[in-house]
């Protein structure tokens, strides 16, 4: 349904997208993760039109996404902002951004009401928005994405600010959505959210992805190892250079950062040598966590980083 | 759903937001009434004449001249009451005393009291006293060129040479028939003073809050193009004008007895002039990021362009320099346009080059609105 090649786009001497590819199937729910700057929102608004100045390809259900606006049709967009109007009502807002696309307005006011329903807002659907939690809100903000019924779905971040609740609920709500067929691509930073909601995951850093899969392939990457996170005041040589030497099976260095590094032991008696060989060269150490194989700490071994840098 | 439906859409929708705005009522209504009414009073030229002047004639004549008399004062312009006896209460009153007719048979002088209850209008005065003054003399005229014999009887079957003596107006074109005073311009002027300000302020913080918030972004995820939502928000903004301008033209025909002239062309001029300041508003909300700068900018603009421009004062009593000065004004060109309805009698054809300033003023407007719209903080 959607092929992405060779994307790219810099904002100046910052490369946002590097030669990005992905290709979406329909009924497909994939979540995109990646820290802050990896380049989520940059893609998301490519794919919306509303950021031009790229090169590389987009093709959409067989023909370039930016080839016809009448497309846009079978886009739904999703963005960060709360980008709707607080002084009208749920329903007002429903109609007025449903009232863009080519739907009937009789078909409109019915699709509208059905869409609070899912969203948990039918009781308030009068009410001006500004009354509104931030997870209803949010809620909000997520139907009127839905509301034309599109083909393809774009959420970026959308659970940034709510709480655990309203998560939850939106999360259903994407997840019912791959269900019905649309394909989707959902942004975000937080592991758990495309653990729960995604059919498959890709791991995106500085622009371009580093790796993709199901969530149980992903974690095939890093092994069926103990791993223990250890943060700092050390920078990246230095840990290094304090653990070189030790037997590569039992201990190996997945990723080391200023301050924080990843690594994986054959059992957990390897951690206090670890720590023995840290001391010894007088780096301090502020945190230690043994971790099971998981998102995470393949996000970690993959870029170095962890999700909250 | 077509183009032009979208641009209507978003355009529709920037319009009901804002009548739905609580305080919009009161800037866009209310605030500008009790300007109307100030400047209104402030430039009434002495006082504002009724359109019809009311007259009560007190008339105890015994013989016919009286009735005779009477007849002849009869205008459209003035309301006649008579009376057999002096009522209390009048606005202005005339006396014919028992003896009118037998003084003028008797060709003796005779003194008529006319009289004006305190606050009446002067000017509604002066002109019912012209009309006495010029029945006086078509009544002596008859008196001079009949008055040998029984002059009604002779009057009664000769109406053909009834009134011989007549003033028939025939001023050069384009005469001042009034001073620009009074409610007359201070409605257009408040209202054009008004159009530039709440336009500018409310539709240049629109767009800027909704480029801010996303909204500007997420209008163009849907199939709506940039050229599209730009000219939805010009739209929106013109709209907006217009509307004031009909309430405001509404109420001042309502309460004020406005005179425009010819309503229609001074319409179509404060529609055009409300696209030059839609163009205006977009540009600032496009241009400027904080709020309080989008109202400052405004609330200077318009203020200099309405005192500069004519709103608060007529331009036609500055001196010279300053109404050149004024030139660049946009309220200038829909003012003065709207004293040439009003006041000079004009048409279309005299304000055309008024038009013709302010469209390609709109025209220059919206181009640089154009190239400084962004949909991205």
């Amino acid at each position: 349904m959607l092929e992405i090649r060779n994307l790219t786009k810099s904002y100046g001497d910052v490369l946002a997208l590097d030669r990005f590819s992905l290709d979406l199937a329909k009924g497909e729910v994939l979540g995109l993760l990646g820290p802050n700057g990896a380049g989520k929102t940059t893609l998301i608004s490519i794919l919306a039109g509303t950021l031009g100045g790229f090169t590389g390809t987009v093709t959409f259900q067989g023909q370039s996404l930016f080839a016809s606006r009448q497309l846009k049709n079978r886009l739904g967009i999703v963005p960060q902002d709360m980008a709707f109007y607080e002084d009208l009502s749920a329903m007002d807002n429903l109609l007025f951004w449903g009232g863009l696309y080519d739907v009937p307005r009789a078909e409109l006011k019915r699709r509208a009401a059905e869409i609070l329903e899912l969203v948990e807002l039918a009781g308030r659907a009068k009410e001006p928005v500004k009354k509104f939690s931030g997870g209803m809100k949010r809620r909000l903000n997520t139907a009127i994405g839905l509301l034309h019924k599109p083909d393809l779905l774009l959420l970026d971040e959308p659970t940034v600010g709510i709480d655990v609740q309203a998560k939850v609920s939106i999360l259903d709500i994407i997840r019912n959505v791959g269900a019905a067929g649309t394909a989707v691509i959902f942004t975000t930073h937080q592991l758990a959210e495309v653990e729960t909601a995604c059919s498959r995951i890709a791991i995106m850093d500085k622009g371009r992805i580093l790796a993709q899969g199901t969530l149980d392939e992903l974690v095939r990457i890093v092994g069926e190892r103990t791993f223990v996170e250890i943060s700092g005041e050390f920078g990246a040589g230095a840990f290094s250079e304090a653990i070189q030497d030790m037997p590569a099976p039992s201990v190996e260095l997945m990723s080391a950062g200023d301050n924080l590094a990843l690594l994986a032991v054959s059992d957990t008696d390897q951690i206090p040598r670890v720590m023995d060989r840290l001391f010894g060269r007088k780096l301090a150490v502020t945190d230690l966590t043994i971790k099971s194989p998981s998102l995470e700490t393949v996000f970690l071994k993959l870029t170095g980083r962890s999700l909250r840098d | 759903m077509r183009r032009l439906g979208r641009v209507l859409h978003v355009a529709r929708n920037d319009v009901w937001r804002m009548v739905r705005d609580r305080p919009f009522f009161f800037w866009t209504l209310a605030f500008p009434i009790f300007f109307i009414v100030v400047f209104g009073m402030l430039f009434k030229a002495g006082d504002a004449a009724p359109a019809v002047a009311s007259l009560t004639v007190v008339n105890q004549d015994e013989g016919r001249w009286g009735a005779y008399f009477v007849d002849k004062i009869k205008a459209p312009n003035i309301e006649i009451t008579v009376v057999k006896a002096e009522p209390a209460d009048f606005t202005r009153l005339i006396v014919l005393p028992p003896d009118f007719s037998a003084r003028i048979e008797a060709r003796r002088d005779q003194a008529l009291a006319f009289k004006k209850r305190a606050g009446a209008s002067e000017r509604a005065a002066a002109r019912v006293e012209t009309r006495l003054f010029q029945a006086i003399a078509r009544v002596l005229s008859e008196l001079v060129l009949y008055g040998d014999g029984d002059l009604t009887t002779f009057l009664d079957g000769h109406p053909e040479v009834a009134d011989l003596v007549r003033v028939e107006t025939r001023f050069p074109e384009k005469t001042v028939t009034a001073v620009p005073s009074g409610f007359d311009h201070s409605i257009p002027g408040t209202t054009v003073q008004f159009i530039m300000m709440m336009v500018m302020i409310y539709g240049g913080i629109s767009v800027m809050e909704d480029r801010k918030k996303g909204v500007l972004s997420r209008l163009l995820c849907s199939p709506l193009s940039t050229g599209e939502l730009f000219q939805a928000k010009l739209l929106g903004r013109w709209s907006m004008g217009v509307l004031q301008a009909l309430m405001l033209f509404a109420v001042g025909k309502a309460f004020f007895g406005l005179n425009l002239g010819s309503a229609p062309l001074a319409l179509l001029v404060l529609a055009v002039f409300a696209l030059a300041v839609a163009a205006l508003s977009v540009f600032a909300g496009s241009l400027l990021t904080r709020e309080d700068l989008i109202v400052g900018v405004s609330v200077l603009l318009a203020n200099m362009f309405a005192g500069l421009g004519g709103c608060w004062w007529p331009n036609e009593i500055v001196p010279p320099a300053v109404r050149k000065l004024a030139m660049i004004s946009p309220a200038y060109w829909a003012m003065d346009a709207l004293h040439a309805l009003r006041f000079f009698q004009g048409g279309l054809r005299d304000i055309l080059p008024h038009l013709g300033i302010l469209l390609t003023l709109a025209v220059v407007l919206a181009v640089l609105a154009a190239r400084t719209f962004r949909v991205r903080p």
